[in-house]
């Protein structure tokens, strides 16, 4: 009898395991968000809390990482093993992710239904070799904005294109204290400055052979462009000493007539120039009509024990009116098709203007590397912009490093 | 008390030692080690390179560019701050009125972390809003704002001033420790031979203060040759690389562009040149140290 | 008593333009600190301001999460400092008062580590910290500090230990007091000025450091200072440079007023002992 005890004992043990799996094997999907706003992390735990209230058998567990320290931190933890099973990256590093076997391809997961969800220009970025690597996750474009009081004050036209922007910034640049211009010069995305001017001039960042398209009569071009610009004093002094933020402090003190800028600078310029009365436009043309679309990129980690799980709550946090609520909180423009043909990016003005250029928007490249070439076309802008080295010879110079670490 | 050798002292040292062998020793050991591998852009080792990270390093123009810029950055702020500092401390040391003040005054930028000089530099240095230009021109020595960071030629001077300003209390401190332990006698005999201050600057001072002076050159060297915050936060090294020292270069590879193998093929050349100082400094501190241990010991 | 007078005047006068480049940013800090936010981009740029927004403060305290980062610092600086201390003292006595076998070697190796600098070996630290699971921890920082300022701090204490007469140790033993109970009693009263100011030098230090806790750190809650007023203004898309300043004038006044009391002490501390 004692003997038989035993295993019932052991059964019984069982069964209350088995009562108590719901609660006990409760999976957890770990999710690393990066931080666009105060309001990032707080929207992502809602979404996991009405998640884990359908799936009481699933936990979400949300890092909110800072952006400039997040490349950093999933490097370490990928190295040291600690990986999440989702995360948000930028789009331009998911080639590295890609090549080293970190990313896991989705396209079995992806329903037809739910690839259907996604404005396809998005959707783009995030194929690599024929797979998709990750879904579009926020997206945003670029534009011009410009001061139309001192366009007024100058009795100058906004411009369309590049000829009437030299024009232009002619008359304006003759008022006091006012450049007509402004031109970032230093640290994060002065690379970008330059592509929207490379784009529209109908150059590119990578040619259709894959080598640097810096070295592109285009290219040298735009650059030209932009230095004369500099040197007839249209711009404001010495860009080099101009981060993003510089340049747009300029424009907010009502001392520059067109910047070039995102949407995220709309409720800056609310809060700070209420009076200012301003108007986006699309960049300029030349040879093309370009944005430099941005857009960050949720991708499922290879090495996740719990891909499924993970999937299904993709699906859940994609639903309408999730995305909605995280485009609109953000000031992001939407990726799937049901917010885009929402009445507010549809009539919106400034959302607008920044939303136009969605159909002709422009990427960079996922290649690898990008940090680095994005370095080395910098440095390259600097000499031009001092006046250290010509347009032909620092894009020239500039190209081969690129196509050197590029290994072409 | 001598006389206890053996487990007693070997063991009061070796918790301090255990604690450096692992947080300094393992580190140079790893970095040794990987600089010969080849190393993925998420840090795993794929594989003995051989050199291929030190040629790499050696092909590259920047590499060379930051350290010809790495001896000029030390030379210029470790001749600057010792040409300022000892005047200083001589003056320091003196007695006059309001000498705590001034003291006082002249220590401060220690008491600021690097970082935090070198952010407010940034905004006292802004071409159009900052307050260096407002001074400037209000007192007339200006007409029109300069851009202090825009090229690298004159970002690197401030940079090289900034280095100095910070450098400065240290030294001085070294100084001051140096000149009040000179013995007063020397002096009141050579007013009694009649000898000017300038001749007792020369004659007494210098040699007396000499190991002082030395060490401090050589603190002072090593500090400054590794010193990331100035100009990582005043221009991160640019524009156009034209203020990259080595160990702003150093960071960028390892922590932007994800080149670890390269960059511990970096950290490993530094660590050479810091280990000829260390010899260097061992040399001077072992000869400026005989005479006083001696007398402790007795 | 008149040539004091003329004395100090020229020494004043020789001082003052090295003091102006001294206190210009501590002007700038301070007038940036208090100024409204719309009155930072002016041009022509000017020192005049409408009022004193001392509310800047209180904003900037809340905004940049400025206690935790406060805390943050004073956890590392106090811990590492307390661990540094506590290895060095029974290193700096052994140094001082035994011989023993490898007592060459080991001052060898505590100025080689001394020449260490934590940015030439940041990238293995970093490793060695991912080794361990230590990234993004606090403790790390702890750890590293207190190994990379102990060679400083047990030379210091050890040229203040030799200064200290054994004699009066010796006499306590033939009184017939035990070798610990001397050592508490005798010694440690009269060291503890030597570790207070080591400990002020150790703490100055790691309150300072930015290369490691930059590195280490990435997790904003868990910023120290410097890094913490650092990310305000690196790579953002808007630089708040009133709470900026604001941040730095209250991570700095504390510090420096301490410093400017102690000041003597490390004088003397240098005669002592950081040069040998």
């Amino acid at each position: 009898m004692i003997r038989a005890k035993r295993p019932a004992l052991a059964v019984s043990l069982l069964a209350l395991a088995a009562l108590a799996g719901p609660a006990m094997a409760e999976t957890t999907v770990d999710f690393t968000v990066a931080e666009y706003s105060s309001k990032t992390g707080p929207f992502f735990e809602e979404v996991a809390a009405a998640f884990e209230a359908e799936n009481p058998d699933i936990k979400i567990n949300i890092e909110v990482v800072p952006w400039d320290t997040l490349l950093q931190r999933l490097t370490t933890d990928i190295a040291g093993g600690t990986a999440p099973d989702i995360s948000i990256i930028g789009t331009r590093w998911l080639l590295d992710f890609a090549e080293q076997g970190i990313a896991e391809p989705v396209d079995d997961y992806l329903t037809p239904e739910f690839k259907d969800t996604f404005i396809d220009t998005f959707m783009a970025p995030s194929v690599i070799d024929g797979k998709i690597m990750g879904l579009p996750v926020a997206a945003s474009a670029r534009a011009m904005i410009v001061n139309q009081d001192l366009f007024e004050k100058a009795g100058a036209t906004p411009p369309e294109n590049w000829d009437q922007l030299y024009e232009a910034a002619q008359k304006i640049s003759a008022l006091p204290d006012t450049y007509a211009f402004g031109l970032q010069g230093k640290e994060i995305e002065t690379d970008a400055y330059f592509y929207y001017a490379l784009w529209t001039f109908g150059g590119d960042i990578l040619t259709a052979d894959g080598m640097s398209g810096l070295d592109s009569p285009e290219a040298i071009e735009a650059a030209t462009f932009y230095k004369k610009m500099l040197d007839e004093g249209l711009t404001q002094p010495s860009p080099t000493n101009y981060s993003r933020e510089d340049v747009f402090n300029l424009f907010k003190q009502g001392t520059l007539g067109m910047i070039f800028t995102f949407p995220m600078l709309i409720p800056q310029l609310q809060a700070e120039a209420p009076d200012m009365n301003y108007k986006v436009l699309p960049f300029p043309e030349k040879a093309a009509k370009a944005t430099y679309g941005v857009t960050d990129t949720l991708m499922l980690f290879a090495d996740s024990d719990v891909k499924d799980e993970a999937w299904k709550f993709i699906e859940f946090a994609y639903g309408d009116e999730w995305r909605s609520k995280f485009d609109h909180g953000e000031g992001f423009l939407p990726v799937t098709k049901n917010v885009a043909a929402e009445e507010y990016y549809t009539t919106d003005k400034d959302i607008a203007g920044f939303a136009a250029g969605l159909p002709y928007a422009k990427f960079a490249p996922t290649i690898a590397n990008w940090e680095e070439i994005a370095d080395t076309t910098v440095r390259a802008l600097q000499q031009i912009y001092l006046g250290q080295a010509t347009p032909e010879a620092a894009l020239t110079e500039a190209a081969g490093t690129i196509n050197q670490i590029r290994g072409k | 008390m001598t006389s206890f050798s053996g487990l007693r002292p070997l063991a009061m040292i070796l918790p301090g030692l255990f604690l450096a062998m692992f947080i300094i020793g393992y580190p140079v050991v790893d970095l040794a080690y990987t600089s010969l591998q080849e190393v993925s852009r998420f840090g795993k080792l794929q594989g003995y390179a051989g050199f291929a990270n030190f040629a790499e390093v050696f092909a590259d123009p920047l590499f060379w560019s930051s350290l010809t810029r790495t001896a000029i950055w030390t030379v210029c702020v470790v001749g600057g701050t010792m040409l300022i500092s000892l005047p200083i401390a001589i003056i320091l040391n003196d007695d006059f009125y309001g000498r705590g003040l001034a003291r006082v005054i002249i220590m401060l930028p220690w008491a600021i972390s690097l970082t935090m000089t070198a952010v407010v530099w940034r905004w006292t240095l802004n071409g159009r809003s900052g307050l260096l230009n407002a001074t400037l021109m209000d007192i007339g020595v200006l007409a029109e704002p300069i851009e202090w960071l825009a090229e690298a030629q004159l970002a690197f001077t401030v940079e090289i001033l900034v280095g100095i300003l910070v450098s400065i209390p240290f030294t001085t401190t070294i100084f001051l420790g140096g000149l009040s332990s000179l013995p007063q006698e020397s002096y009141e005999a050579s007013m009694v031979d009649g000898a000017t201050r300038w001749d007792q600057f020369v004659h007494i001072t210098l040699p007396l203060m000499k190991p002082f002076i030395n060490i401090a050159i050589v603190l002072n060297v090593i500090y400054v040759f590794n010193s990331l915050p100035i100009i990582w936060v005043m221009t991160e090294g640019g524009p156009a690389n034209g203020t990259d020292i080595l160990v702003t270069y150093l960071y960028k590879l390892a922590f932007r562009f994800g080149q670890l193998g390269k960059a511990a093929a970096i950290s490993l050349i530094m660590f050479g040149v810091l280990l000829v100082f260390t010899i260097l400094y061992v040399t001077l501190v072992t000869r400026g140290d005989r005479q006083p241990q001696e007398v402790a010991d007795e | 008593m008149q040539s004091k007078l003329v004395k100090s005047l020229v020494y004043w006068l020789l001082l003052s333009p090295l003091m102006v480049v001294i206190l210009f940013p501590f002007a700038v800090m301070f007038v940036t600190a208090v100024r409204p936010r719309d009155e930072l981009f002016v041009f022509p740029p000017t020192w005049w301001f409408s009022e004193f927004r001392w509310e800047n403060f209180a904003e900037m305290w809340v905004k940049t999460n400025f206690g935790q980062a406060l805390f943050n610092s004073v956890y590392v600086s106090v811990l590492s400092t307390l661990l540094a201390l506590v290895l060095s003292i029974p290193a700096a006595y052994a140094l001082s008062r035994y011989r023993f076998p490898g007592k060459g070697a080991y001052r060898t190796f505590l100025l080689m580590t001394q020449m260490m600098s934590p940015i030439v070996l940041v990238l293995g630290l970093f490793r060695l910290m991912v080794a361990l699971g230590m990234v993004n921890n606090l403790n790390s920082l702890v750890l590293t500090y207190a190994a990379f300022n102990m060679a400083f701090t047990i030379w210091m204490l050890q040229s203040y230990f030799n200064t200290i007469p054994r004699d009066l140790e010796e006499a306590a033993w033939i009184d017939g007091a035990t070798h610990f109970a001397s050592l508490r009693r005798i010694f440690l009263p009269l060291a503890v000025p030597a570790m207070a100011v080591t400990g002020i030098f150790s703490f100055i230090n790691a309150w300072n450091e930015f290369v490691l806790a930059l590195t280490m750190i990435r997790s904003s809650e868990d910023f120290t200072l410097p890094v913490q007023i650092y990310s305000q203004v690196a790579g953002r898309y808007q630089v708040e440079w009133h709470h900026v300043m604001a941040g730095t004038v209250l991570a700095t006044v504390p510090v420096a007023i301490v410093f400017s009391w102690l000041q003597k002490y490390l004088i003397r501390g240098m005669a002592l002992g950081a040069v040998k």
